[in-house]
């Protein structure tokens, strides 16, 4: 099954969006729900955007790597080696 | 409104972009190939010359569908997705005659989502300012941060669409199977709210039909080839019907395939660069007729390349791979309405 790899990265993919989603609902929202000062404000607000922003991070490194992984992989698997 | 009208109203949003391309476009095609207008396939061993651009046609056929989902319907959403449509289609009918750099065409196509705003403006019901996860629901409404996001989607999802079109019918195929997958979003939406109007199913059937008509001229072996303008505009209309119709997280779900692609050629070139000036191209056309993939460490990485390494493909083959990924991201995009909007 050649394409197995590639859905296998899809797959990845898919899971990743679903999974960081209810990371994003579960634990990144409800932070700081009842700030008791405007300064806490400030600071929830910031770290909400930092995790949010690193959930992107996040997705975009494991697919990006998953990919990088799959191209060196099969290049090395074409390339003839001396005990070949 | 009467449910005959309601359902006469559909079907023309269906028949009417469907029977426009293929009535007027096997004409448009001998006009372009009489003004010379024509490009070669460059996948074939064989000097094959192409009209191109029909992105002209493709894009009457869908404004006239949206013009009479808006008659049947009354709603501001066709004329949103026909605004979008048109502007996207400017700016890809600019690059096929100048070609645009790589950087100039993502900032004009964000003046692409001038009339979903302005629409929006007019008729506060045209785009709901939240996203709907499967089985978590909605967010809370943001109008001023859902917008600024949906105005940054268009230049994405279009280039996304516009990098899908290297293929006999690579971009024909994506683009029916990922607007089915709208429509089957928008639809269970609509189902299962209530008071929610079939204007939105009305505006996302003109693009199942421009696809499923395209597809029969740009299947393999192509007879006409969509141009920039052509998936530049398919692309932006895909964009404003996921966010008119709410159905976001199925949709980006759906066209993961594109997302991976231009992600991993954005990745490997670092940076927005004009497909003709990359430094090295991704596949070959090899003397047997087949396509490889390039094993030069400085090629791009796109979508096409990985399937490629496993070994070189016809180009009928390698567009069948890439129409079973799409398959696949479009059954996971299904699951996922059926979870959001069903569960």
């Amino acid at each position: 099954m050649r394409l197995a790899s590639l859905f296998l990265i899809e797959l990845v993919a898919f899971l990743l969006i679903l999974g960081e989603t209810y990371v994003f609902f579960a634990v990144v929202v409800p932070l700081g729900a009842v700030p008791r000062s405007p300064l806490d404000y400030t600071g929830y607000a910031l770290l909400k955007l930092g995790l949010t922003f690193g959930l992107g991070v996040l997705w975009f490194v494991l697919v990006d790597s998953s990919a990088r992984l799959y191209v060196k992989s099969m290049l090395k698997r074409r390339t003839p080696t001396l005990s070949s | 409104m009467p449910t005959g009208l309601a359902d006469a109203g559909l079907l023309l949003s269906f028949l009417v972009p469907l029977a426009v391309v293929l009535l007027a476009l096997p004409q448009f095609m001998k006009y372009l190939v009489r003004i010379g207008r024509v490009s070669k396939d460059v996948h074939k061993q064989t000097d094959s010359r192409v009209p191109e651009p029909v992105g002209p046609i493709l894009v009457v056929a869908a404004v006239a569908g949206e013009f009479v989902a808006y008659a049947a319907f009354g709603s501001l959403v066709p004329i949103a997705v026909m605004g979008t449509a048109a502007v996207a289609f400017a700016v890809g009918l600019v690059d096929d005659i100048y070609v645009l750099g790589g950087r100039v065409k993502p900032l004009l196509l964000l003046l692409a989502a001038a009339p979903l705003v302005i629409t929006e403006a007019v008729q506060s019901t045209v785009y709901n300012p939240a996203v709907t996860f499967p089985i978590l629901g909605p967010t809370a409404a943001h109008l001023s941060i859902y917008t600024i996001l949906a105005v940054a989607a268009f230049p994405v999802v279009a280039n996304a669409f516009n990098m899908m079109d290297s293929f006999n019918g690579e971009i024909s195929w994506f683009t029916l199977l990922t607007s089915l997958s709208v429509l089957a979003g928008v639809t269970l939406r609509t189902l299962h709210t209530s008071g929610l109007s079939l204007a939105r199913v009305a505006s996302t059937l003109p693009l199942v039909a421009v696809a499923a008509g395209f597809l029969v001229f740009n299947r393999y072996p192509s007879r006409a080839f969509d141009g920039d303008s052509g998936a530049l505009f398919m692309g932006a209309m895909f964009a404003c019907l996921a966010i008119t119709s709410g159905v976001e997280v199925a949709a980006i779900v759906a066209i993961v395939p594109a997302i991976l692609n231009s992600f991993y050629t954005l990745s490997s070139v670092r940076g927005f660069v004009e497909r003709r000036r990359m430094p090295s191209r991704p596949t070959s056309l090899g003397a047997d007729g087949k396509i490889y993939a390039s094993t030069e460490s400085n090629a791009p990485v796109t979508l096409v390349r990985l399937i490629l390494l496993a070994g070189p493909r016809t180009e009928k083959d390698l567009v069948r791979d890439i129409v079973m990924l799409t398959a696949v991201s479009c059954a996971l995009s299904f699951v996922i309405s059926v979870l959001t909007w069903v569960v």
